[in-house]
């Protein structure tokens, strides 16, 4: 094997690709669904996609864990349950940004590490994620978080170098996808490269927000009873919108339903977020975090720490961007360093 | 066993709680089967005097008649459950309280003195009784409606939401009113539970299903929507629609420049 | 747990209950699948998620140490959704299992020490599991002291236990200290009569004047409310416990028992931790490094 992992392929030949691709699985890109908002939806041809686009108001993970999903039905004079099978339809992501594959390699490690959850690593093996290189806008700061380049966690990564894209393989999986449409694309010349170079130094120096990470889990560990979790806690509407959309955040809530009959329901699993006031309340009545103020002290630092150094947070921006009050997640650490007022 | 008995009342309000039940017309026949229907005025002219293990109660207590209605279904229910944002928070009958008397309002609609009439001030009927649980809406979700009497069947509280509309925007992907629009929206601060209708449709949530129990974040919205233009006077019509009576206290002394 | 998925529980029976307080229910259930029974391993300070179908899960200390008799005992408190359908149940009903879950306390480790046992409340149902497994394995530790602080005789778990382990436990090879809140408990009152060197009104850290100096070859294992460590953690290490000599279990919301639904989180950017999957057993050291834990 001397095949070279790094390839070109043109615009033009990409929707070719794109095309191609309905043979591996249904395809999901981002498409725009308001004046603000990108969303995965499926479809059929790339021209339907905005692959400019800066981020997805909710990421990919939702396509790894559900936002809502039955576990299991069960029927209770039988003495049983079925579990919900496993959707086995092959899917291929394209166009996902490197915060959002490094968010997804670190939620991998959640629901792979010591208790395997079968229904994760199907999901995860029937889809096709190809990434794509993007520009970060006023909420970016994944170069902070180092996860603005994705190392690993994809089949195949585009890089846009003007008219064309530089694409890297990722997995065997990848490569065995670019051998089967080998004629859309082309070696890598001296040229490319040279563009490649020159976009990666444009993309770096494109950043406007930025974050000093050394020694800031030590920082927030010693700002626990700092008043800056008042300040934001009164601010805070406690609406759980940072974490919905976080790439990062894997919290869920499970609740029972029963049918009238008293004999059949279900059990079904959530997304929540540590925000909402029933997140640390246990029976009894005891709340362990009671107050807003807490609750985001519990988020920020959940965020600001690390899992085998990477930190908790990808520096997507999503929670900036979309909380309705307003409130800035690397402001918050800003001022835990003292970076700012 | 004999069949739970279950009481379905209505006070000063639209009647529309009851309706929902009855909308309810797939389950409907299943549902009644499993109870002696004790009261159920929109349903049925049947009446049972005596005890009554259940017993909903919607709209607001508006009248002494209300009010003594309210205490005789309170001494004969073992459950006695709030239906509707009107039982729970007083909804649009008590959304001028504490900005105009009764007196007042006598007056300028029928021109009549306080005592003419046999009117109170209208309030929710927790201001008067106990409730084992409340099921919210204005109208009620006729989902939420059926597993609430699903689980007190099954020996279980009623299952409730203890987190916004915001929440369901996001799980269902709808963009936010807030940020993309500044539209004047009190999801976060409402509880969920209705799969964020209005916002589906790009509109805002004016608040139906009332507060999220225990609200702690009535002072961040206020101050987010003064950021963002509105008045004092816009945002305080808005909440007191359906949250209930609000003091100023809460506000934080927030100004309305 | 199925192969499949971590959510999916395990089918048991009811066969033995035991009401012990106005609130609290000593369940016994066996396994209903042969594989079952014999996979479930598990050390003293594990829990269980226990659920009824429709209602939901509750986390539920595991209150006995692994023997060849077959079954489990659960102390089961009143105090939510869940519990109450659970206290609802009768012997022959079915119960769902998942577990068993996090560490336990670390009983081979602790091989050859001493053992100072600090219980409260629901405290002792994981202390139990120790107490039980140390008795089993009685030569492989040395002195075992038991301190149990109740609230008053009404609200004593496993009372009969207690009572033999008060009266004839130095035979058994472990002291109980008893303390007692409730001034006018008149059968404590008793109790602290008989043995007024074991038995004293007031909290449990009470009980701590009555006990010899600290070996130097101990270690303490505790279980109770959150309220109870604070000021027990004072009394240890007044006692001149180092840090990693104290071991706790702590009590949080836990929905999925596996680490994965976050609920359980407790800690700062320095040191996050999911109770169900990193604890529910911690040293002082641990709680040291992770801010909110006690």
């Amino acid at each position: 094997m001397t095949e070279s992992l790094y390839k070109v392929i043109t615009k033009e030949e990409l929707s070719q690709f794109g095309y191609a691709l309905r043979e591996t699985g249904t395809i999901y890109a981002p498409v725009k669904t308001s004046k603000e908002s990108h969303s995965f939806k499926q479809v059929d041809t790339l021209t339907e996609a905005d692959l400019e686009y800066h981020r997805t108001m909710i990421p990919p993970k939702k396509f790894f864990i559900s936002p809502k999903e039955t576990i299991f039905t069960f029927n209770k004079e039988k003495e049983e349950y079925n579990e919900t099978p496993a959707v086995n339809e092959p899917l291929v992501l394209f166009g996902v940004h490197p915060c959002d594959i490094n968010a997804l390699n670190l939620l991998a490690k959640v629901y792979l590490e010591s208790f395997t959850d079968k229904y994760y690593s199907e999901r995860r093996e029937n889809t096709t994620i190809i990434g794509i290189s993007c520009t970060p806008d006023e909420y970016c700061f994944c170069k902070s978080t180092g996860t603005d380049y994705a190392r690993e966690g994809f089949e195949l990564f585009l890089h846009d170098i003007g008219d064309r894209y530089l694409v890297r393989v990722g997995s065997l999986k990848g490569y065995n996808l670019l051998q089967k449409h080998a004629s859309l694309f082309r070696e890598v010349t001296e040229e490319d490269l040279s563009l490649y170079r020159q976009a990666e130094k444009k993309r770096l120096a494109s950043f406007t927000k930025s974050l000093e990470m050394s020694g800031l889990q030590d920082m927030l560990d010693m700002s626990y009873n700092s008043p800056i979790w008042e300040e934001y806690g009164e601010k805070c509407l406690c609406c759980g919108s940072c974490n919905l959309v976080c790439p990062r955040c894997r919290c869920y809530d499970v609740q029972d339903y029963i049918d009238l009959n008293l004999n059949t329901g279900q059990r079904e699993r959530k997304w929540y977020s540590c925000m909402l006031k029933e997140h640390g309340l246990v029976a009894g009545g005891h709340n362990f975090r009671a107050t807003s103020a807490e609750r985001l002290r519990n988020r920020v630092n959940c965020k600001g720490s690390l899992k085998e150094d990477m930190t908790n947070c990808v520096g997507c921006g999503r929670c900036s961007a979309y909380c309705p009050a307003g409130i800035d997640y690397v402001e918050i650490l800003q001022k835990i360093r003292g970076d700012i007022e | 066993m004999s069949k739970p008995k279950l009481g379905i009342f209505s006070l000063t309000g639209c009647g529309g709680d009851q309706l929902q039940i009855l909308n309810m017309e797939d389950q409907l026949l299943d549902l009644v089967s499993r109870f002696d229907i004790v009261d159920f005025q929109e349903g049925s002219s049947r009446k049972v005097d005596g005890d009554i293990d259940i017993a909903f109660v919607e709209g607001t207590v508006s009248t002494e008649h209300d009010l003594k209605k309210l205490k005789e279904i309170r001494a004969r229910s073992n459950v006695l459950i709030a239906l509707g944002n009107c039982a729970i928070e007083g909804c649009i009958q008590s959304m001028r309280n504490g900005e105009t008397t009764l007196s007042e309002r006598l007056k300028d609609v029928y021109g009549v003195e306080e005592g003419f009439f046999d009117a109170k001030l209208s309030k929710p009927i927790t201001e008067y009784v106990d409730v084992e649980f409340s099921i919210p809406g204005c109208p009620v979700e006729k989902e939420e409606t059926l597993r609430g009497i699903t689980s007190l069947l099954h020996g279980d509280s009623p299952p409730y939401y203890s987190y916004p509309v915001c929440v369901e925007c996001k799980l269902n992907e709808y963009p936010c009113v807030i940020v993309e629009e500044g539209k004047p929206c009190l999801g976060p601060l409402i509880r969920a539970g209705c799969n964020a209708r209005c916002p589906s449709l790009g509109l805002d949530c004016i608040g139906c299903r009332g507060p999220v129990e225990g609200a702690e974040n009535f002072a961040a919205e206020y101050q987010m929507l003064l950021d963002k233009g509105y008045t004092k006077q816009d945002i305080m019509n808005r909440l007191r629609v359906f949250c209930g009576e609000l003091g100023d206290d809460f506000l934080g002394g927030g100004d309305d420049e | 747990m199925t192969e499949s998925n971590p959510l999916s529980p395990m089918k048991a029976r009811i066969t033995e209950i035991q009401q012990m307080t106005d609130i609290e229910k000593l369940i016994k259930l066996r396994f209903q699948n042969k594989t079952d029974a014999s996979n479930f391993k598990y050390m003293p300070g594990q829990f269980i998620k226990l659920g009824v179908m429709g209602v939901g899960e509750a986390p539920i200390s595991i209150c006995t140490s692994q023997s060849d008799e077959p079954g489990l005992e659960l102390c089961i408190r009143n105090a939510g959704r869940v519990t109450k359908a659970l206290h609802n149940l009768n012997v022959g009903n079915t119960i769902w299992i998942r577990g068993p879950y996090g560490n336990g306390f670390p009983m081979e480790a602790i091989e050859g020490k001493d053992l100072l046992l600090v219980a409260g409340g629901l405290g002792i149902a994981p202390i139990r599991g120790v107490l039980q497994y140390a008795l089993h394995h009685r030569e492989l530790f040395g002195e075992i002291s038991f301190l149990y602080g109740v609230r008053c005789y009404d609200l004593m778990l496993f009372k009969d236990e207690i009572l033999d382990y008060f009266r004839h436990g130095d035979e058994k090879g472990v002291k109980l200290y008893l303390s007692y809140e409730d001034e006018s408990d008149k059968v404590c009152y008793d109790l602290s009569c008989e043995r007024d060197d074991r038995c004293t009104q007031g909290m449990v850290t009470k009980l701590f004047s009555m006990l010899d100096s600290k070996s130097n070859n101990s270690v303490s294992l505790i279980g109770g409310p959150p309220i109870m460590y604070k000021f027990t953690v004072r009394e240890l290490e007044k006692m001149g416990f180092q840090p990693d000599e104290v071991y706790m279990t702590l009590e949080r919301r836990m929905r999925c028992g596996v680490g994965q639904c976050g609920h359980c989180i407790v800690g700062t950017g320095k040191s996050i931790k999911y109770v169900c999957k990193d604890g529910p057993v911690f040293t002082l050291w641990d709680a040291m490094n992770t801010k909110g834990m006690i």
